[in-house]
C-alpha cells in the first residue's frame, strides 16, 4: 500500500511541467475571460471596470428597446444554441457510423501496409482549414461540381440547395473532425485480439451478432476518446459553420466571435465563451457517467 | 441440431467416421511465394474418439485445425463432417467448437456469459441457456468463479472456462489447439486428466494438437504424427512408439537407437539383418519395402528393447562409455565394434551397480523389437 502510495508521488512529479503550461496558458485567459462576463461593455469594445450581470442576462433573455422592463427570450441565441448542440452531436454520430468501418479497414491490412493508410487518414491535416472548407463550398455550391453534373446527367433539372443549410455544416464538420474519431478507434482496434472474433464466430454467432456483442464492446474505449475529441471542437466550430453556413446557420463560435467583432459586447462574448464551457463540461460528465454506468450495468 | 447428435451418440457405432478428410491441401500465397502448409492430407477420425495431431513447430497442425473449424477454406481436396460436405459452410454453421491455444475468453463477459455465450447465439431460450451454463460451471469445477471476469481467474481456470464453453453448445466435435501449453508442469498433468475425463463422460469427439510427444503417448486414442504439411504416420499410441515405419517419427516420439545394418536375406515382410559382430537377427520391414540382399538400412530399436547380458549367448558386443543415473532407471551409453554409438535404458531393481566406463559388455535385444525404417 505505502509502497504504490510513494510511486504515484513520483508520477505527479513527471505532470508537473505539463501542470505549469496548463495553468498559465489556460486558466490565465479563463480567470479574464470570467472576469469580463462580469463587466459593462466599452463603447468602441474592450470594457468598462463596472461590475453587472447584464451580460449573463442578455444571454438568455433581452429587453425591449423602448420598456427595458420587458423581459423576453432571446430565441436567436438559444437557436443558436440548440443548433451547436444539436449539429455536434449529428457530427459525433455521423464521424462515428463513418469512422467504423474505415477504421476497422485499416485495422484488418497487413501490419506494413497500415502505415500508408493512417498516413493517408492525415493528409487533410497538411492544409489549411480554411482553404479545405472553401475547396468543400466549390463542391456543393449552387453552381458547383456536385450541382453541375447531376445537372449534366440529367438526375435534376434544378440545382440542389446546399450551401448555407444545417446539412452543409454537418458535411463540412463530419469531414473535418472524420480522422479525430478515426485514430482512436483504429488504436483501440489493434489492441483488439482478432481471435476473440474467430472464437465469437465458431461459438455460432453471425457476423452481425460478432459485431454486436464482442466487437463494439470491445472498441468502447475507442467510440468514447473519439467521440469526445470530434464532440468538443465541433461545437466551438468557427470557420465551418462561418464559410458553409453563412450568416443564416450561425454557431455558438460565431455567435462569439460575432460579440467581440461587430457586435461590440465583449461581456456578452464572454459570459457566452464561458457558457460554451459549461456546456463540454456538463456533456463530459454526463457522458462519462453514462458510460460507467453502463459498465457497471453490463457487470 | 447438435443437441440431437448428442442424444443419440450412445447408440452409435464406435468406428463411425466424424470427420472425413479426403486430399485436403493448403497453400498460403501464390506464385513463387507460394507456400505449401498442408498436402494431401487423408484421415478419418472416428466418432467418439480422442485423437491427437502431433508434429513439430510449423508442421501445420494448426492450419489443418482451422480447415477443419472453417477459419481457412482448403485449396483442394474435400471435407466431410458427421457424413455433410462442409465446403462453404463458415465457422458458425459448422457442428465444431475450438478451444484455443490462448483462450481467447471474451474480457468483457464473466465467466458465465462467456460459458453461456454460444447457447445464446444459437438462439436457444434464456432459462435453457442458464441450465447448461450451470451445468457446465459444475462439470468444470468452476461454479464459485460464475461471476468473475477471466481477468480475475488463474491460467488454469480460465482453460477451464475455454473448455466450458467450447463444450456448452454440445458440439461433435472439439478442436483443442495445444490447449495445455501455457500452463506449468503440474496444472499440466492435472488438465491431462481432466480433458480425458471431459471427453469420456461427454463422448465428444476431441480432435488434440500438441507437440508434447509423452501427451500425445499419455492420452490419446490415435494419432497422427505430421511434419512438413504431411501426415507421416497414423496409428495408436502403441503403433506409434514401437512401429514407427518412418525414421522422422521414431526420432520425434522418445530416445531411439538407429543403427545402419546390411541386409543378409529377405522373407515376406521380415528381413534378417547382421548386427555388428557377425549374429544375424529378423528386422520387420515396413508395408511395401523389400530391400536386395547386401543392400545397407536404417533399421530402429528403443533404449528399453535392449539388455546387458552378464552370461549366457549376446547378440553383440559393445564398450560402455558413460552411465547416467536417473533414479529409476540408468542410461547407459555404448560405442559398438563398428564404432556406432548405441544407447541402453536399465531399470534399477534393488542396489544396481553401474557399468564402469571401458567395461566390455554383451548386449541382448528383445525379440521382434528391431525394425527397418523407410527411406
Ligand atoms: N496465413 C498464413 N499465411 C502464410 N503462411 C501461413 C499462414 N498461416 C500459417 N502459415 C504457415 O504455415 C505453416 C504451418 O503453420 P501452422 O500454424 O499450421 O503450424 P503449427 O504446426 O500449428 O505450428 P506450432 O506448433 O508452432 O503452432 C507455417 O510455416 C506458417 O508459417
Ligand atoms: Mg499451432
Amino acid at each position: 500500500m505505502e509502497a504504490t502510495k510513494e510511486r504515484h508521488g513520483w508520477k505527479w512529479l513527471l505532470c508537473t511541467p505539463a501542470l505549469i503550461v496548463l495553468v498559465l496558458a489556460a486558466s490565465g485567459p479563463l480567470m479574464i475571460v470570467l472576469i469580463y462576463s462580469f463587466l459593462t461593455p466599452g463603447n468602441m469594445g474592450g470594457v468598462n471596470w463596472e461590475f453587472t450581470t447584464e451580460a449573463w442576462f442578455r444571454v438568455f433573455w433581452r429587453r425591449d428597446i423602448f420598456d427595458p422592463d420587458q423581459v423576453t427570450w432571446n430565441e436567436a441565441h438559444l437557436t443558436v444554441f440548440w443548433r451547436s448542440i444539436s449539429l455536434s452531436l449529428q457530427t459525433t454520430l455521423l464521424c462515428a457510423f463513418l469512422g467504423f468501418p474505415t477504421a476497422w479497414f485499416i485495422a484488418t491490412r497487413p501490419p506494413n501496409s497500415r502505415a500508408i493508410w493512417l498516413f493517408m487518414i492525415t493528409i487533410p491535416f497538411w492544409t489549411n482549414l480554411l482553404i479545405r472548407t472553401f475547396a468543400i463550398q466549390e463542391l456543393i455550391r449552387n453552381n458547383g461540381t456536385i450541382n453541375a453534373l447531376l445537372l449534366q446527367t440529367g438526375v435534376i433539372n434544378q440545382p440542389i440547395q446546399i450551401m448555407y443549410t444545417d446539412f452543409a455544416v454537418l458535411l463540412g464538420m463530419a469531414y473535418v473532425f472524420l480522422p479525430l474519431m478515426v485514430l482512436p478507434l483504429y488504436a483501440a482496434m489493434d489492441k483488439l485480439d482478432f481471435r476473440l472474433v474467430e472464437a465469437g464466430y465458431d461459438l455460432y454467432a453471425s457476423r452481425i451478432k460478432v459485431l454486436w456483442y464482442v466487437i463494439l464492446p470491445l472498441v468502447k474505449p475507442g467510440f468514447i476518446a473519439g467521440s469526445i475529441l470530434v464532440f468538443i471542437p465541433a461545437i466551438g466550430a468557427y470557420v465551418t459553420p462561418r464559410v458553409l453556413g453563412g450568416g443564416r446557420t450561425m454557431m455558438l463560435g460565431n455567435l462569439i466571435a460575432l460579440q467581440f467583432g461587430q457586435g461590440r459586447n465583449w461581456p456578452l462574448g464572454a459570459a457566452l465563451a464561458m457558457l460554451l464551457l459549461i456546456i463540454v463540461v456538463t456533456a463530459l460528465v454526463l457522458y462519462l457517467r453514462w458510460v460507467n454506468r453502463e459498465e457497471v450495468r453490463r457487470g | 441440431m447438435a443437441a440431437q447428435g448428442a442424444g443419440q451418440r450412445g447408440a452409435r457405432d464406435p468406428v463411425q467416421t466424424e470427420i472425413d478428410i479426403r486430399k485436403v491441401s493448403k497453400v498460403f500465397g501464390q506464385g513463387t511465394a507460394a507456400f505449401h502448409a498442408l498436402t494431401d492430407i487423408d484421415l478419418q477420425i472416428r466418432s467418439g474418439e480422442f485423437f491427437t495431431l502431433l508434429g513439430p513447430s510449423g508442421c501445420g497442425k494448426t492450419t489443418l485445425l482451422r480447415v477443419i473449424a472453417g477459419f481457412e477454406q482448403p485449396t483442394g481436396g474435400s471435407l466431410q463432417i458427421d457424413g455433410k460436405e462442409v465446403a462453404g459452410l463458415g465457422p458458425n454453421q459448422r457442428p465444431v467448437n475450438t478451444v484455443f491455444q490462448n483462450y481467447a475468453l471474451f474480457p468483457h463477459m464473466t465467466v458465465a456469459q462467456n460459458i453461456g455465450f454460444g447457447l445464446k447465439m444459437q438462439g436457444r431460450p434464456r432459462a435453457e441457456v442458464a441450465a447448461t451454463t450451470d451445468e457446465m460451471l459444475n462439470l468444470v469445477k468452476m461454479e464459485e468463479m460464475a461471476e468473475r471476469k477471466p481477468s480475475e481467474i488463474s491460467g488454469g481456470q480460465q482453460q477451464r472456462v475455454a473448455l466450458a464453453r467450447a463444450l456448452a453448445p454440445r458440439p461433435r466435435v472439439l478442436l483443442l489447439d495445444e490447449p495445455l501449453s501455457a500452463l506449468d508442469l503440474k496444472l499440466r498433468k492435472e488438465m491431462q486428466g481432466e480433458l480425458k475425463r471431459l471427453q469420456s463422460e461427454t463422448g465428444i469427439t476431441f480432435v488434440f494438437v500438441t507437440h508434447d510427444q509423452e501427451e500425445a503417448l499419455t492420452m490419446s486414442d490415435r494419432i497422427a504424427v505430421m511434419n512438413k504439411g504431411r501426415i507421416l504416420q497414423l496409428g495408436s499410441p502403441h503403433e506409434i512408439y514401437h512401429s514407427p515405419t518412418e525414421r522422422f517419427v521414431a526420432d520425434f516420439i522418445g530416445d531411439t537407437n538407429f543403427l545402419e545394418l546390411p541386409v543378409s536375406a529377405v522373407e515376406g515382410a521380415e528381413a534378417t539383418v547382421t548386427l555388428p559382430g557377425g549374429n544375424g537377427t529378423a528386422a520387420r520391414l515396413p508395408d511395401g519395402m523389400t530391400p536386395r540382399p547386401g543392400e545397407k538400412v536404417i533399421t530402429v530399436i528403443r533404449p528399453e528393447q535392449a539388455h546387458l547380458v552378464e552370461d549366457g549367448p549376446a547378440d553383440l558386443q559393445a564398450e560402455v562409455e558413460t552411465a547416467v543415473f536417473f533414479g529409476t532407471d540408468t542410461h547407459v551409453h555404448l560405442r559398438l565394434p563398428d564404432g556406432q554409438g548405441f544407447i541402453l535404458r536399465r531399470q534399477n531393481v534393488d542396489h544396481m551397480a553401474e557399468p564402469a566406463p571401458g567395461t566390455r559388455v554383451g548386449l541382448r535385444l528383445s525379440p521382434g523389437a528391431l525394425r527397418v525404417l523407410r527411406g
